[in-house]
């Protein structure tokens, strides 16, 4: 389920613009080596983001908003501004997450915490547009080409119990994500927005530090 | 006597019978010794018994670690973690099953373990009264409102997905009390865990561990388990090695030191017995004398195997050097016959000469009969069969031997040995010399060996290989103290019996502050009785708190967004009706072995154990307090090595006394005189003293091998100090004193050479009896002379 995710996620960082008809295998594949192509030349990715999570916990739609960044070959930043400011950044194999309403700030490794270890191996098979390792983790359905937009099942069965489908869509040019629905079994669902998104230009030297509370 | 005399005159003319009898003796002997069967293992020199210590050496066996199997993996510093993981599951893979059982290298993932999602079901059975004191600090309006906060900002996070229905269910996170109870089943301390895996904090090292049918005494099934092993570590790649930590390593390395030993000695006693036989003995007759050891040897197999069944390697082994020291009857019997000068002939000289040789072997005989009353089932094996070996001595060398050497030589008769009884008529000086020299040494001797300590670590007895000692070094200072830990066993006969006894091990060590660095089942696993009584604690605890809880909870929970029901499952859990965990409910959270290595079944019944760290001052305090309560055993290497090191003493001085009150008795049945007596006792007594003043002088400590090896000095030095007080008194010339020196160089020769040995045990016999046979023969040949000069 954290795989599916960080799928959404990573999507958005790295895959850029394609273009392609129906939902057709023989059309998906040099769409999917085009993506790819394009995300080898990204070196830094940087966007805000809103997500809208709408969940039987809460008793209405839940809205938060926040920004990421992405630096290859494996740092990442991933911040809620609102309503909680907290998140965790990426070096590597270690990270850190933070909560400024619990002042909280814990570190953390991929290999001994399970659940991060997921959401990392993830975020950089994403990074590196890894369309094997995606064909075997997912069946991919072209849904739209004008925006471009996939939607992808789980084969896991593991998986496949807990989130129906990821459906994303690319900006019009085709270079990132735009717009990522994660469908859960259940019925819950979460969309996340990405808005002014900048590649290849220059990050903040402490983009992947956490912050001070 | 008259009956050796009388043996000998009628099978004078009869010799071919005796022949017969012999051959018949070898063919049945041989016939046994081929179906022999020799116990390869180290167990026969433990403790057995209902002993305490033999109970305690038992209860140390039962550690977790002293079972298994511990293979620990490092990589060198250019391999990082995930390399070494995967090695480390290729060793794993590579492993033998039927050597290597369950190899473990990891508990797995955690979170694909049922144990996350179902031990919240059990809270009320785990918390205990302090729990439910820090969950109503929890409860207070703020502790709840920020709790939901935190669940908030993780449920807005991407992990928020994996872990929503787990807030769910615990809003408040109070499963964090029971997942901290399982902290208190890790044995090992400095261990972390990466995919699964056991990984060192400086993620160089990784481990297996596997459990394995090979006991740690089998040297055979050793040398096969330690091939296996090797042959797996051939699937590292470079830069990564492994080391197999157990008691086999141990094992193999011993026997094969002992081994090369043997080899080495026998070769140095071969020739030195060689060179003895040149130098004194030159006669082809005399070879009879040194085929009685050999004789002897095997009678006492057969008496031994009859006795016992199987022998321990151990036992054939030192039993076969021990009845080295028969030769001497032989040879007191050969020089009397030879070179003894008798005016009524031979018969006569038979006859004088076998009041010695039946006294000495008599007193011999007791020396060895109290290790009888051993500890040490090898040590009553070694007794039996040097008695059983030293009783055929005597037959032989009385009734068998003096018709096989031929007579004497009347010119060797007069040689220059007999010189010397006259030599401190002549040199009255020197007879002064020689006393006061003796007595400067042995009261040197005596002032060293008060210092002398005893040291009972098991492990000094065994070779202890420089490279097995780094790899232990190695583990204890990546891993923590995993393998020698003090052990609490809680016993009864049933399940809940010892679950109670445990927790009342778990409360004490708890009112003690004592609980870090402790491994117990008692927080994860209550008895029945306590179970019970937590559930109605958390009852009551509820239905105080409840109503005031929900009420803080929905407050809090509609200011951060969240519905009515989002909190459904938590309520419904703690009002639900609850079953009382049980060893299946543990098992199927992927525990089965955490507690297969702390609760032992047997026939007897139920045992659980508690690992405490074995500080000595720690355990002292806990064995006074835990030894009021019955059922509780405290058990640790340090006052397991206290306990052994009273008990050889005890068993020392047993020894010693009860050697010293059957020599003494069977002196003086023989000489019926106390001046007698003390003079034969002076070879013993200088021998052992100087044994003792010796080893303190050289730094070295009494260990139970050197007890063995004192007995033998006792027999041995009784038998100098009779022949040469029965020399001194019989008017028959028996050539004792070259009979006790060529005795003294063969005892020497062939147990002295055991200081060449590499194996600590060999090592300390052969300088033990080195000290004691140097000592005890200059005393018997020089130093009793001197004070009682033969009468002519």
């Amino acid at each position: 389920m954290v795989k599916k995710l960080i799928f959404i996620y990573l999507f958005f960082f790295f895959v850029l613009s394609a273009a392609m008809s129906y939902a057709d295998e023989g059309a998906l594949a040099p769409l999917l080596a085009e993506l790819k192509l394009a995300a080898a030349e990204t070196e830094t990715l940087s966007s805000h983001f809103s997500q809208e999570k709408y969940l039987n916990i809460f008793a209405e739609k839940l809205i938060s908003e926040g920004r990421f960044a992405y630096q290859r070959p494996d740092r990442l930043r991933w911040e809620l501004l609102s309503p909680v400011a907290s998140g965790f950044v990426l070096r590597g194999g270690k990270g850190e997450r933070w909560n400024s309403l619990s002042q909280e700030r814990t570190s953390f490794s991929v290999k001994s915490d399970p659940i991060m270890g997921m959401i990392a191996q993830q975020l950089l098979a994403w990074a590196r547009v890894d369309i094997d390792w995606l064909q075997n983790r997912y069946r991919m359905e072209l849904q739209s080409t004008e925006p471009v937009m996939l939607r992808l099942y789980p084969l896991d069965q593991g998986e496949a119990t807990f989130i129906e489908y990821l459906q994303i869509r690319f900006s019009d040019d085709r270079r990132h994500v735009a717009e990522v629905l994660m469908v859960e079994q259940g019925g819950d669902s979460t969309l996340i927005r990405f808005v002014d998104a900048k590649i290849n230009t220059e990050l903040a030297a402490d983009a992947f530090q956490v912050p001070e509370f | 006597m008259g009956l050796i005399a009388a043996f000998y005159r009628y099978f004078q003319l009869r010799r071919g019978w005796l022949v017969l009898l012999l051959l018949l003796l070898l063919a049945v002997a041989g016939w046994n010794i081929s179906h022999l069967k020799i116990e390869e293992s180290i167990a026969a020199m433990l403790p057995d018994g209902e002993s305490q210590v033999a109970h305690d050496f038992q209860l140390l066996q039962k550690a977790p670690f002293a079972r298994q199997l511990v293979i620990h993996i490092t990589a060198a510093a250019e391999i990082d973690s995930d390399e070494l993981l995967a090695a480390t599951e290729r060793l794993r893979l590579a492993l033998p099953a039927e050597l290597f059982n369950h190899p473990l290298s990891g508990p797995g993932e955690m979170v694909a373990s049922p144990l996350i999602n179902q031990i919240g079901d059990y809270l009320p059975e785990l918390i205990d009264a302090a729990d439910l004191q820090t969950i109503a600090a929890q409860l207070s309006p703020e502790q709840i409102d920020h709790r939901l906060a935190a669940d908030l900002a993780q449920l807005l996070q991407p992990q928020g997905m994996v872990l929503k229905e787990k807030i769910r269910r615990d809003p408040l996170q109070l499963e964090r009390l029971a997942l901290q109870k399982l902290s208190y089943l890790n044995p090992i301390p400095q261990v972390q865990l990466e995919n699964g895996h056991f990984l060192s904090r400086d993620g160089r090292s990784s481990l297996i561990l596997a459990d394995t049918p090979v006991q740690i005494t089998d040297a055979v099934g050793g040398k096969a388990l330690l091939a296996a092993f090797s042959v797996a570590c051939l699937q590292l790649p470079d830069g990564i090695r492994a080391e197999l930590i157990s008691g086999h390593p141990y094992t193999l390395a011993n026997a094969e030191t002992i081994q090369g030993d043997m080899k080495l000695v026998l070769l140095i006693s071969g020739i030195g017995i060689l060179l003895l036989f040149f130098l004194f003995l030159r006669s082809i007759r005399a070879l009879f004398v040194y085929l009685l050891p050999l004789f002897s040897m095997a009678v006492a197999l057969v008496v031994a195997k009859s006795w016992f069944g199987t022998l321990s390697g151990i036992t054939v082994g030192f039993g076969a050097v021990l009845l080295g020291i028969t030769i001497d009857f032989g040879l007191h019997v050969y020089f009397a016959l030879r070179y003894g000068q008798c005016k009524q002939g031979r018969e006569q000289l038979l006859r004088a000469v076998s009041r010695p040789v039946l006294f000495g072997g008599l007193t011999t005989i007791a020396a060895f009969a109290v290790l009888l009353s051993s500890e040490l089932p090898g040590q009553r094996q070694l007794a039996v069969f040097a008695i059983a070996g030293i009783v055929t001595a005597l037959l032989l060398a009385l009734l068998f031997l003096p018709h096989f050497i031929g007579s004497g030589d009347k010119a060797e008769s007069s040689s220059k040995w007999q010189l010397r009884r006259h030599v401190y008529d002549r040199q009255p000086v020197l007879r002064i010399g020689v006393l006061l020299l003796w007595l400067l040494v042995v009261t040197f001797a005596a002032v060293q060996a008060q210092s002398l300590s005893i040291n009972a670590e098991l492990r000094q007895l065994s070779y202890l290989p420089p490279e097995l000692q780094q790899a232990e070094q190695h583990l204890g200072d990546t891993w923590g103290d995993m393998r020698s830990r003090a052990l609490v066993f809680a016993s009864a006969s049933n399940l809940e019996g010892v679950l109670q006894r445990n927790e009342l091990v778990w409360q004490r060590l708890k009112n003690h502050g004592l609980l870090a660095g402790v491994v117990s089942l008692a927080p994860l696993f209550p008895s029945q009785q306590t179970q019970q009584q937590r559930l109605q604690a958390w009852e009551d605890f509820w239905q105080q708190h409840q109503a005031t809880a929900r009420d803080l909870v929905q407050l809090s929970g509609q200011k951060y967004g969240f519905s009515a029901a989002a909190f459904a499952p938590f309520w419904e859990r703690l009002n639900r009706p609850v079953t009382l965990l049980d060893q299946d409910i543990i098992k199927s959270w992927g525990l089965s072995r955490a507690l297969d290595s702390l609760l032992l079944v047997s026939d007897q019944g139920y045992q659980l154990l508690t690992l405490i760290p074995d500080q000595p001052e720690l355990i002292n305090t806990l064995d006074a307090e835990f030894s009021k309560f019955p059922g509780i055993t405290l058990v640790s290497q340090h006052h397991f090595s206290q306990q052994l090191s009273h008990e050889i003493g005890a068993d020392f001085s047993r020894f010693i006394s009860f050697a010293g009150i059957a020599v003494v008795v069977l002196l003086l049945l023989l000489f019926r005189r106390l001046p007698e007596v003390l003079l034969a006792l002076l070879p013993v007594l200088t021998g052992l003293l100087v044994m003792f003043g010796g080893m303190s002088w050289l730094g070295l400590e009494m260990n139970l091998f050197n007890v063995v090896a004192s007995i033998l000095i006792i027999g041995l030095g009784v038998d100098y100090g009779i022949f040469m007080v029965c020399h001194g008194q019989q008017e028959e010339d028996l050539a004792s004193s070259r009979a006790i020196l060529v005795s003294g160089l063969t005892t020497l020769v062939g147990f002295g050479a055991l200081v060449l040995a590499r194996h600590p045990a060999l090592h300390s016999i052969g300088l033990t009896v080195l000290l004691g046979i140097s000592a005890a023969v200059p005393t018997a040949v020089l130093v009793i002379p001197a004070f009682r000069p033969k009468r002519h």
